[in-house]
């Protein structure tokens, strides 16, 4: 026998053999945390890289922006922490945000704080990220052409504490305040305002060259991840916890911040950030009892007991997110198709949400019908939306079809009658066009494959074929992107990215990026001018009902599939700890935890 | 004509050969088990379905999870689908990719090992670097990303399979060629003009069948874990195609939820099957071996 036969063929019995076991393994409880200290067990595979309260389009990552916000409080802090998603005055910097009457400014008042060296808190450290922002805004991972900082046209300090901020024109002061002033986070300006580390501080960033020279000098010391705990820089803080060692391997260990003067003081001294390659292990260590604050999959969920009986609580964390698949509405060879109004209606007439959410996601995630999320209750969802405009029924999805020229041929439906009439396929279709679509689709999940087949399943019943294919989600992502249909990459039709929720929103749900025309994460270069409208009135509109108008648009329109919004993630918390809400904006606060028995 | 005489013994010797071979096996009674084990698979995937008829084609949400029962005798998985049916139909795959791939892989490490070792010199050593280098790359890897770029079907992972599993037979065959050529009725062929395809294909081939035949076993045993490898670790045929080792990287999720039925199934079809190829394998190599003989 050769080795490597030898070798496949003992990993074989070894592998299946364990598996056979693995149904009579048992769980230990080995415990022993301190009311000190806390395991908190961060998403598998991810490890933090990234502590500058400023993103970058490569440390773009909710975790690393948690990490920051618990070291560096925003101006205006948004988050679920009372269950519902708000400003956040406890954890703010800013303690008012009066918007002028004509809504083109905003007058904000800072707290009265200090820095953890005793200096204070000033109109001069916001100023001094404004500047930042300004001079390096193509760099800044959270600039969108014509939004933040283009809109503000200018930052006057009019005391130490106050401050007014100038916009372009009107605005939706809700979406300015959540979306826009909630980015910002004043920085150390008198320790940071320095060209390189030797330079002494000054008022470098006043100018443009002068930002840019800062801006590289923060940013390479922060790609030092092993210097997080001893480089002076960081120490420098205004949060409640401080970095007490950042391993490059992933783990982080936080430590109280006690100079700490806001109002989230931090509970428990120490926070320890676990990394873990996959999330077998993760749950490997929960069943071990190492992990405080972990997470299961939802085809877990059916072990709910087990892990209570270990002394856990099973909660599901619920996003502020909605889940789709883009079409790309300029490939080639289905881009005419998509962009028929009739043919999205028949493939989300196929589409049984309803089920897919119980049944596949275990009831851990919600159907969504539009652009904005309904796993929360909020003023934002149009009724059109919410009474789901199109619901499951393949009979009526076939008849869609067959009504606008189209005939089931082999169990795949082709089109006969290619034209512009109102029984014809439509612009662009041409005869014999098969109604056939391939979707790349996320890999490394059982519960997405599993909604993969069971959506081929009910789509072959209306007569759509449609081909699964997956990839590591960074493959998805790197192989749908916006594109026109000469271009080689264009080939791709339906994309799948939402394992976990495909967008998570700031505090204020607006397509922008998503659904305006050449918006930056338009994926499928969807286009309609009348939503172009909406979302613009959205932002600038001092009505909520704007937002409504769009929802009710979007949720009509298809611009994407719509599918169930997965909750964040299925939390298994200690019993005894407690004290927060879990953040829908998907973001996690040390200082809100404590342990209360 | 003594010439003519001379080669065409062996081949009249190999007859008698094989009937003694073939008695050699059939008293290897773990040989003759895997046989049969091999049988009753290939007829359980392939025939099994015309006696137990399910649809593994469309989900079934209202019948998810189901424990055995007379209904489904092996339960149902997370989407639905009789588990015995898929027990079949994803057999289909792994026994059909497996057999295919390794009698591929059979053919062209045969013809290269051939070619190689009757060749010799500058060729040999070249064709030989070649397989050295090729052995040096774990085979799996070549197949992850293969399987990565790609979107195998059951066709795709054939070719796949069979073009990274041909090295070792080749060096088998390479070694048989060396002794064959130079035997007398090889020599003679070549001293009479005959060409060297005739030399390969009429006499070094027919005479390293049993080589050959053993080889093939293995790689057919060796094909089906590597599809199952692949399979499980998510780059296997897509929906609503499965295999056993997609069957058992589903099932895995399932390990601490008591539904033992997504699991062992698979698990066992993998073992017993891999295990009967390679006692099939053994059990040739036994009977082929003139040592034995007596």
């Amino acid at each position: 026998m050769s080795p490597a036969r030898t070798t496949l063929v003992a990993g074989a019995v070894v592998s299946a053999g364990t598996l056979l076991l693995a149904g009579c393994s048992g769980t230990s409880d080995t415990s022993s945390t301190s009311r000190d200290s806390i395991n908190y067990a961060l998403p598998a595979n991810f490890t933090p890289n990234w502590i500058l309260p400023i993103g970058t389009a490569a440390h773009l990552n909710t975790n690393n922006r948690s990490i920051a916000d618990s070291l560096w409080e925003r101006l205006v802090a948004y988050d679920g922490s009372t269950g519902k998603i708000a400003w956040n005055k406890q954890a703010s910097l800013a303690t008012a945000a009066d918007f002028a009457s004509d809504s083109k400014s905003v007058d904000i008042t800072l707290g009265d704080r200090s820095w953890s060296d005793g200096k204070p808190i000033t109109s001069r450290d916001v100023e001094f990220w404004f500047n930042l922002i300004k001079a390096n805004k193509a760099e800044w991972a959270g600039y969108n052409p014509g939004k933040a900082p283009d809109n503000w046209t200018s930052f006057k300090t009019v005391d130490e504490r106050h401050f007014t901020i100038t916009f372009d024109q009107a605005y939706n002061s809700e979406w300015m305040l959540a979306n826009q002033l909630s980015e910002i986070t004043p920085l150390p300006q008198h320790v940071w305002d320095k060209t390189d580390a030797s330079a002494k501080v000054s008022d470098a960033d006043r100018t443009a060259a002068g930002a840019k020279k800062v801006w590289t000098y923060l940013n390479t010391a922060a790609k030092n991840i092993s210097g997080y705990d001893k480089d002076a820089l960081w120490k420098t803080i205004s949060g409640p916890y401080s970095v007490k060692s950042f391993s490059t391997s992933g783990k982080v260990v936080l430590a109280a911040n006690k100079k700490y003067d806001g109002g989230e003081k931090a509970n428990i001294a120490t926070v320890n950030l676990l990394p873990f390659t996959t999330a077998d292990a993760e749950k490997n260590a929960l069943r071990s009892g190492s992990v405080d604050y972990g997470y299961i999959e939802a085809t877990d969920l059916d072990q709910k007991d087990r892990f209570t009986a270990q002394g856990y609580k099973v909660e599901p964390w619920s996003g502020w997110a909605i889940t789709y698949m883009p079409y790309n509405f300029n490939n080639p060879a289905m881009g005419a198709v998509f962009k028929q109004l009739y043919a999205r209606q028949a493939v989300q007439r196929s589409i049984d949400q309803t089920s897919l959410a119980k049944v596949i996601f275990n009831g851990t995630a919600v159907p969504g019908y539009g652009p904005v999320p309904q796993a929360q209750a909020s003023d934002f969802v149009s009724p059109e939306q919410k009474d789901n405009p199109y619901p499951f029924s393949t009979s009526a999805a076939k008849s869609l079809l067959t009504s606008h020229g189209w005939q089931e041929k082999g169990g795949v439906m082709v089109c006969t009658e290619p034209g512009t009439g109102d029984s014809q396929c439509g612009e662009g279709v041409a005869e014999g066009t098969k109604f056939e679509m391939q979707v790349l689709s996320q890999s490394g999940s059982t519960v997405t494959d599993n909604m993969m087949s069971a959506i081929q399943s009910s789509l072959e019943k209306t007569g759509i074929k449609f081909s699964i294919k997956t990839a590591p989600v960074n493959s998805v992502l790197s192989q749908t992107p916006q594109c026109t249909s000469d271009q080689s990459v264009c080939k791709w039709q339906l994309s799948f990215f939402g394992t976990a929720g495909s967008w998570y929103f700031n505090a204020f749900p607006t397509g922008d990026s998503l659904f305006q025309t050449k918006g930056g994460s338009n994926f499928g270069n969807y286009s309609n001018p009348e939503v172009d409208k909406l979302i613009t009135a959205s932002t600038t509109s001092a009505s909520s009902q704007a937002v409504r108008d769009y929802s009710a648009a979007v949720a009509k329109d298809l611009p994407v599939i719509w599918l169930p919004a997965p909750d964040y993630q299925i939390s298994v918390v200690r019993n005894g700890l407690g004290g927060f809400s879990q953040d829908s904006l998907a973001n996690f606060h040390p200082a809100q935890w404590k342990w209360t028995k | 004509m003594s010439a003519v005489l001379q080669t065409q013994a062996p081949t009249l010797e190999l007859a008698t050969g094989y009937r003694l071979s073939v008695r050699r096996f059939a008293r290897n009674r773990l040989a003759v088990a895997g046989l049969v084990v091999v049988v009753l698979f290939l007829l359980f995937c392939f025939v099994g379905p015309l006696l137990y008829s399910t649809d593994q084609t469309h989900t079934h949400l209202t019948q998810v999870n189901l424990a055995p029962s007379g209904a489904h005798w092996l339960g149902t998985d997370a989407v639905g689908h009789d588990e015995l049916g898929r027990l079949m139909f994803g057999g289909k795959t792994s026994l059909l990719v497996g057999l295919a791939a390794g009698l591929l892989a059979t053919v062209i490490g045969t013809l290269w090992g051939a070619v190689a070792g009757y060749a010799g010199g500058w060729v040999d050593a070249v064709m030989m670097r070649v397989v050295d280098a090729g052995i040096a790359i774990p085979a799996l890897f070549i197949l992850l990303v293969v399987s990565a770029i790609t979107t195998p079907d059951s066709l795709g992972l054939i070719l796949i399979l069979g073009l990274v599993s041909w090295l070792v037979p080749s060096r088998l065959v390479r070694a048989e060629t060396l002794t064959l050529k130079s035997r007398d009725y090889v020599l003679t062929l070549r001293a009479i003009g005959g060409t060297h395809g005739r030399a390969i294909f009429r006499h070094i081939l027919p005479n390293s069948v049993s080589t050959i035949v053993v080889a093939a076993t293995f790689q057919v045993a060796d094909a089906i874990l590597l599809v199952a490898y692949v399979s499980y670790l998510g780059l296997g045929v897509q929906p609503p195609s499965t295999d056993w080792g997609g069957m058992l990287s589903a099932g895995l999720t399932a390990a601490y939820s008591g539904r033992w039925w997504l699991i062992v199934p698979p698990g066992l079809a993998i073992i017993l099957v891999v295990c009967a190829f390679n006692a099939v394998g053994d059990g040739l190599r036994d009977a082929f071996d003139v040592r034995g003989r007596g």
